[in-house]
């Protein structure tokens, strides 16, 4: 049994692969990962050009804040919503969900198969575009400095925090989506209810912060940022409240468990009634 | 063996959306062999094909498809399946990729999954557009490679919303001979189609359906024959039609005889149609010259004219 | 078989007029609208702001509570520019979620429904047909951006006086002029985006994408680049732009106002050219 399960979420894999992210349809979500990229890349380029000397310090905090404000706020936020989403929705608005329903797999296993379809894509996408804006921003520096950074600091830490950060931002917000997309006719709805407190989280009471997902993965980022940006936008960089890496690890874990649970006995649930969507 | 496992039953099964009825205390046996669901838009026929393959849930009631319930896929469609009547498809994928992913969904090896999946468009004639995607296929060949995609893993129970929409007549032949075949296998084959003289053609029996509720089920002619308040119409061709029929309106049975335009024909309706045969032999052998004589309304056509072309429209 | 009964005619009466009829569109997908229920309560709440401050307006003139308070007339509401100001950009963010709600159920629907056929082999062009879409998210939005504010400023006028109303005449121009080009902006960014996917549900949530990822995005570039060009990215900030010196608000981009328009004018085109490039009555399939 259980191999016949591999089986089938390896055939799910593979189907939404096929379906989403190896087709056209699937590039707005590698343009939303590479487009952070651009300023970093013209960053590296101009100061390599103009030979103008940066301060490691400074683009190491500016990265920091650049991270934690754009790629774990729009672009995995944005990411996420666009891909767990879809997994039933837009299955419902393509009107071939049906197709999954009529094979000979169990609804909690076509959960697990496209939520993990989802992950590996979202989380091979978006920490390869961490990974890549970090290795633009330090592209410009000595290569001595960097080696150093790495070997006699805390680069390789630092950068392997990023990736995990990541990872975390894409288990935490995919499984929100997949059970707003399982839940909700229409997502638009909780999705911006979302955005708003995840936005307002950093001035929210210390209880209310840990009802979200960004307050863990604030809690993950190797560095606390010392920004120097605008203040609206410097206030969603601090962290006042951190809690352990661990606890935040595993609470994350804990969390997508319980929702895939969740989805899973909601699809279970779920007809076919195309009309009304 | 059990008599449900080798058929499928729902037993008092309701479905409502809403306040709105699906299909209402529906209790039904359908052996092997072809069965028709007939009924006008809205009646109820997708929704009992729905509910049987589990994409919904009845309010009430109980089904079993072969002893198994929709509740359990995993057993079910390996023995099931369904072409529905959604002309939509997984966005992008080419007619082999459609049905070769789906198989591979069955637990088939990569092997086994493209044997099959060659074997099935090759039943549906589809192999030189098989590597083209199904956005551009025309609306049979759409149809067909749904057919292909819901016969590709050799199921025992075969469930087709309307398979003949948009199929050219050849192509129609050609599937309504691939069903009779399967049928001969001893396949339960479910269909539901408004084209009646094909149901009529195929269908071993019929189940007619009208807001819901089941008006009639059962072979077609055992139907017709329990329909004592529509006098049966036989269709007598004969040499001297006037002369005829006064001979047959002496019978008690004959409520009505009927002049061909032809003027060789006599449509004669009758409420007892087995003394009007004893009579017509009676007549034969007394020097009446009988050419032809043919049930008029035994078919498909005729038991929805009488059972729900009177109604109201369903919605 | 012959034809021996002609019981049809053809309409006869009077025609919409030529001018008009995308109107028709207007009305149509408006009725649409109101049916979901959050979309209407958004609705109802975004009066609240106008609604608070028509009450301080009152209260600010209302010598008797002033009095009661202790207060001068100034000391509840400062009515300057930046009060304009604070209150277009509340009503903007209204409108903008408005916009995410409504704008993907324009065109998406009849995109994936095959629709635009229908509506193309009828004597509708494709301007028409666009223009009656965009007049829904313009005509619902625009009751919660400039009428509130304008009637905001009579009211402040008639309070004040004349006098008042004449010497702050930009602060009218700036409430018309400036919410119309956020409607505008707004209305060709959902049309676009609602024209490109055919989803509503993703059209929705790229609409939150674009104008959030476009924000983080100039911030990233100004930090990163250390310039303050990339505040030309960010449709939310050429707008504030161009409103600031409407109401004479110092503003911290730094941006040039004919940079602001141009920025605006470029976002524009470029939602016309993905309208015109998708807004046709046939689909190619590749």
């Amino acid at each position: 049994m259980k191999t016949l399960w591999f089986a089938q979420i390896a055939a799910i894999l593979q189907l939404e692969m096929r379906k989403t992210f190896l087709s056209r349809r699937g590039l707005w979500v590698y343009l939303l990962a590479l487009f952070p990229l651009i300023p970093f890349a013209g960053h590296s380029i101009e100061s390599t050009i103009r030979g103008r000397p940066c301060d490691f310090g400074h683009d190491t905090n500016v990265y920091a804040s650049i991270f934690q404000l754009l790629d774990l706020r729009v672009v995995v936020f944005f990411g996420c919503l666009g891909i767990f989403m879809n997994l039933f929705r837009g299955e419902v608005l393509d009107r071939s969900l049906h197709y999954y329903f009529l094979a000979p797999v169990r609804r909690e296993i076509l959960v697990v198969g496209k939520y993990l379809a989802g992950l590996i894509a979202a989380v091979t996408i978006f920490t390869t575009s961490t990974i890549l804006q970090w290795i633009a921003m330090y592209a410009h520096f000595p290569s001595r400095t960097v080696l150093d950074y790495l070997n006699d600091g805390n680069g390789w830490s630092h950068l392997i925090a990023y990736a995990v950060t990541t990872v975390f931002a894409c288990i935490g917000y995919g499984s929100l989506f997949l059970l707003t997309g399982a839940l909700f006719r229409n997502p638009i709805f909780p999705a911006a209810g979302i955005l708003i407190w995840e936005g307002i989280n950093s001035f929210l009471p210390s209880i209310l912060q840990k009802f979200s997902v960004i307050y863990y993965l604030k809690s993950l980022v190797p560095i606390d940022a010392q920004p120097n940006l605008e203040a609206p936008f410097a206030l969603l960089t601090v962290n006042t409240d951190p809690v352990p890496a661990v606890v935040a690890i595993v609470g994350m874990l804990a969390f997508t468990l319980l929702v895939i649970v969740i989805a899973a006995l909601q699809v279970r649930r779920m007809e076919i009634n195309y009309g009304t969507d | 063996m059990s008599a449900d496992s080798q058929n499928i039953v729902f037993d008092n099964v309701s479905k409502f959306y809403g306040d709105v009825l699906g299909v209402n205390r529906v209790t039904l046996t359908i052996p092997p062999g072809i069965t028709s669901l007939v009924g006008p838009n809205g009646s109820g026929k997708t929704t009992l094909m729905n509910l049987m393959t589990g994409l919904l849930q009845p309010t009430r009631g109980t089904i079993g498809v072969l002893g198994v319930s929709p509740n359990h896929p995993e057993q079910l469609f390996r023995q099931l399946g369904y072409c529905t009547q959604f002309d939509s498809f997984p966005r992008g994928f080419t007619g082999y990729q459609f049905v070769y992913s789906f198989l591979r969904l069955y637990g088939c090896t990569h092997a086994e999954a493209e044997e099959f999946t060659w074997a099935a468009i090759e039943r549906v004639k589809l192999v030189e557009a098989a590597h083209r995607k199904i956005a551009g296929y025309s609306k049979g060949m759409r149809q067909r490679i749904k057919l292909a995609q819901s016969t590709c893993h050799g199921p025992s129970v075969l469930v087709l919303d309307e398979p003949l929409n948009g199929l050219d007549p050849l192509v129609r032949a050609e599937v309504i001979a691939l069903l009779r075949s399967l049928a001969e296998e001893g396949m339960h084959i479910i269909i539901s189609s408004h084209v009646l003289h094909e149901v009529d053609m195929i269908s071993d029996q019929v189940v007619l359906l009208s807001n819901g509720y089941v008006i009639a089920e059962g072979k077609i002619r055992g139907v017709r024959g329990e329909l004592d308040e529509q006098p049966m119409q036989v269709m007598i061709r004969c040499g001297k039609p006037a002369s005829l029929a006064a001979k047959v309106f002496e019978h008690d049975s004959v409520v009505e005889a009927r002049m061909h335009s032809d003027g060789k024909g006599l449509l004669v309706k009758t409420r007892d149609p087995d003394k009007f045969y004893l009579l017509l032999n009676q007549l034969a052998l007394n020097g009446i010259g009988l050419e032809s004589v043919v049930p008029a309304d035994d078919d498909v056509n005729s038991l929805y004219e009488y059972l729900i072309g009177g109604e109201e429209p369903a919605r | 078989m012959a034809v021996h009964k002609r019981s049809y005619r053809a309409y006869e009466g009077a025609l919409t007029p030529r001018w008009s009829r995308f109107l028709i569109l207007t009305r149509y997908a408006a009725k649409g609208v109101f049916q979901s229920r959050i979309i209407t309560g958004l609705f109802v709440i975004s009066f609240f702001y106008p609604l608070l401050m028509i009450a301080g307006l009152y209260l600010n003139h209302n010598t008797q509570v002033l009095s009661m308070l202790k207060l001068a007339s100034d000391q509840i509401l400062v009515i300057n520019g930046t009060f304009f100001l604070v209150l277009m950009t509340v009503q903007a963010a209204f409108a903008f979620l408005m916009t995410a709600f409504i704008g993907p159920n324009m065109i998406a629907p009849d995109l994936a429904n095959n629709a635009l056929p229908l509506y193309f082999c009828r004597p509708l062009s494709r301007t028409e047909y666009v223009t009656g879409r965009a007049c829904v998210i313009f005509f619902v939005l625009s009751f919660i951006t400039w009428i509130p504010g304008l009637l905001i400023f009579a009211i402040e006028g008639t309070l004040s006086g004349p006098a008042w109303a004449w010497d702050h005449r930009n602060f009218a121009f700036g409430i018309f002029i400036g919410s119309v080009l956020w409607l505008l902006l707004l209305t060709l960014i959902a049309l676009a985006i609602s024209a490109w996917v055919r989803w509503k549900l993703i059209a929705g949530a790229l609409l939150l994408a674009v104008m959030f990822a476009s924000s983080g995005f100039a911030t990233a570039v100004n930090e990163i680049l250390r310039v303050k060009a990339g505040f030309y990215l960010d449709p939310a900030n050429l707008i504030a732009a161009i409103w600031a010196r409407f109401f004479d608000v110092p503003i911290h981009t730094e941006m040039s106002i004919t940079g602001a328009y141009a920025g605006i004018a470029v976002i524009c085109g470029f939602c016309v050219l993905l309208l015109s490039r998708k807004i046709r009555a046939f689909e190619v399939v590749k």
